[in-house]
């Protein structure tokens, strides 16, 4: 296969054109990645394996990433961060499958309304929206004075704001949109009446959910975790601003340690670290996806 | 915007209305958690209730979603300098202010200004690229591709940091430009994305008919190629916008001593000072992205009326992560 627009008996001209022509277009993209995407990765890992100022010594090192591999206190925040960031997960895959189902299979004439309603929760800016949860779980906030405006609780409830649960529901709200389309990408390419079939013949709800529709939206649920788990996973912009000291997690030590403390070798070398899992992760769940179809 | 899920069943209520007594302890219809012992009940109860739950569902994601935005809206109305009921009554005093506010002024504008040169050129290089990648045949070209791919999940956290120690190593002082440039280098990448799923669904046959039928290389560019993709670069222009403008851990990493809108909403959060004047800014800037959100929809539906209408929108929206 050819490019498709030159001739079987291109003069040498011609052909020598079209040599050329994947450089003209591809030549100021794949630069422009080279440059600012690979070359500052490089630089930053070149950092991360340099010693810090502070030490007066020169030469390449591990010793950042063993400090900050073997420090109890990032363990516990690595910690905090897998189980919010999984926690987030669940949550939106809870509610996204079924409403991937109903968007597909039973919305109708409102599927394509409802997609638009997810586009816009996308567009509209996640700082703002962490704000407007912010405002509403806080001490003073909007649920508080309603509670105690009924007379349910005497004092504000503090651990609405300020923890592992609230950075849970603004992380959870965040990425759905991303969580959902996938998901429904896959139910729409596979035949509704498999699903009534089995239910048909008797299977239960349950049966036919586990053994029919899940196998052929696993793809989907794969492509949904590639591209949601790894924001929720280095996210810091919520945890700054609803999760207080209990909801800290891994972004905002590296923000910490990058713009509050000035360890740039450290921080880079966490991001090393954040960057290869998630590298991982990626593979991995590219992969099973692939399987999945494959096998589907 | 309450409108939402009015016409799926039953006409719209708050969302738990619709809910049958019986059923779940959560909204989830069809899929795991209904109940088998609705089969007794009769076949009435086991049709109406993948309806109702269905409602119920759509709209306790509505609320999620959008409640807590619209009542931020609502407060940005309250005559009181701290967020909380009792409400004081009506008044736009937050809005003079906010017109008034040089710091919030040029951080909405600095968006809009990175934003817009950002999106002009991911649709350039990415149409590109696009055509590249999908045309074209080259030695390296999965190493190309996979390039452009891992940039869309390498984390912004990541970008961010990299891109700081990537400029301060070369002693480049941070500015909206270096915002800018990293902006693009993880925007343009989502284009190709979309463009080039738009490319592959559309037939090559017709290219080469084109040229067959005697067509330059640039009309079967313009005439042929460019309207089949018009949708996918409309999308693509409108997402690029707002991974730009709405972008926060990158701005916050390069942005030196100038500030974009997100950038700005996190500072004045951390120091929880003249929060209202957040929520008069924060309502502005939603509904202008209300407004481009429907605005763009009106515009694809125009240009995909003569395929398919509904079916090509769907096929764009779930086309890019297939």
């Amino acid at each position: 296969m050819e490019s498709a627009s030159v001739p079987l008996e291109a003069s040498p001209a011609r052909r020598r054109r079209s040599r050329l022509r994947p450089l003209a277009f591809m030549s100021a993209p794949t630069a422009l990645l080279a440059i600012f995407f690979l070359l500052p990765m490089v630089v930053m890992l070149v950092i991360a394996l340099e010693h810090g100022v502070v030490s007066g010594q020169s030469g390449f090192t591990l010793s950042n990433f063993t400090d900050v591999l073997t420090d109890p206190l990032y363990r516990e925040v690595a910690v905090t961060t897998v189980i919010i960031a999984t926690s987030a997960m669940l949550i939106q895959l809870v509610i996204a499958v079924p409403l991937a189902y109903v968007l597909a299979f039973k919305a109708g004439r409102w599927e394509l309304p409802l997609l638009l309603f997810l586009v816009l929760a996308d567009e509209l800016n996640p700082m703002v929206r962490i704000y407007s949860w912010r405002m509403l779980l806080g001490r003073e906030g909007l649920i508080n004075s309603a509670l105690m405006e009924i007379g349910i609780v005497n004092q504000p409830v503090d651990a609405l704001l300020f923890s592992e649960f609230a950075v849970i529901i603004v992380l959870a709200t965040s990425y759905l949109t991303y969580t959902v389309i996938p998901i429904y990408a896959a139910m729409k390419a596979i035949d509704s009446n498999l699903f009534e079939a089995a239910l048909d013949l008797g299977a239960g709800w349950w049966t036919s959910a586990r053994r029919v529709l899940l196998p052929l939206i696993a793809p989907g649920i794969f492509i949904a975790l590639l591209l949601v788990y790894i924001p929720l996973f280095t996210d810091f912009a919520s945890p700054a601003l609803v999760g207080g000291t209990s909801g800290y997690m891994l972004g905002n030590a590296v923000q910490d340690l990058v713009l509050e403390s000035g360890d740039l070798n450290g921080g880079a070398a966490m991001s090393m670290l954040m960057l290869g899992a998630s590298a991982i992760f990626a593979v991995v769940a590219y992969r099973l996806s692939k399987i999945r179809q494959l096998e589907s | 915007m309450a409108r939402g899920p009015g016409g799926l069943a039953i006409p719209s209520g708050d969302a738990t209305a619709g809910r049958p007594a019986p059923s779940a302890p959560g909204v989830r219809p069809a899929v795991p958690g209904a109940p088998r012992s609705d089969v007794p009940l009769g076949h009435r109860l086991r049709r109406r209730l993948p309806a109702a739950a269905s409602l119920g569902l759509t709209a306790f994601v509505l609320l999620i979603l959008f409640g807590p935005v619209l009542m931020l809206a609502l407060f940005s109305f309250n005559d009181s300098s701290i967020i909380s009921l009792p409400w004081e009554g009506f008044t736009t005093r937050w809005y003079d202010q906010a017109s008034s506010d040089s710091q919030a002024i040029d951080a909405v504008l600095n968006s809009l200004l990175v934003a817009s040169i950002v999106t002009v050129f991911s649709l350039v290089l990415g149409m590109l690229a696009a055509w590249g990648l999908t045309r074209l045949r080259f030695p390296g070209r999965g190493f190309v591709a996979g390039l452009h791919g891992s940039v869309l999940v390498v984390p912004w956290l990541i970008i961010g940091v990299a891109g700081l120690i990537f400029f301060s190593e070369l002693g480049v002082t941070l500015s909206l430009q270096t915002i800018g440039l990293m902006h693009l280098v993880v925007t343009f990448p989502l284009v190709v994305a979309i463009i080039s799923a738009g490319l592959v669904r559309f037939s090559r046959s017709l290219e080469e008919a084109a040229i067959d039928l005697g067509a330059s290389q640039l009309q079967m560019m313009r005439h042929v190629v460019l309207p089949h993709i018009a949708p996918s670069l409309a999308a693509a222009g409108i997402f690029a916008f707002a991974w730009s403008f709405n972008n926060f851990e990158i701005s916050f990493f390069l942005g030196g001593f100038e500030q974009t809108f997100p950038v700005w909403v996190f500072s004045i959060l951390r120091q929880s000072e003249n929060l209202p004047l957040v929520n008069a800014v924060s309502t502005v800037i939603a509904l202008a992205q209300v407004i481009a959100v429907f605005g763009a929809w009106r515009l694809m539906k125009r240009l995909t009326r003569n395929r398919g209408g509904d079916n090509a929108l769907t096929e764009l929206v779930t086309g890019g992560v297939r």
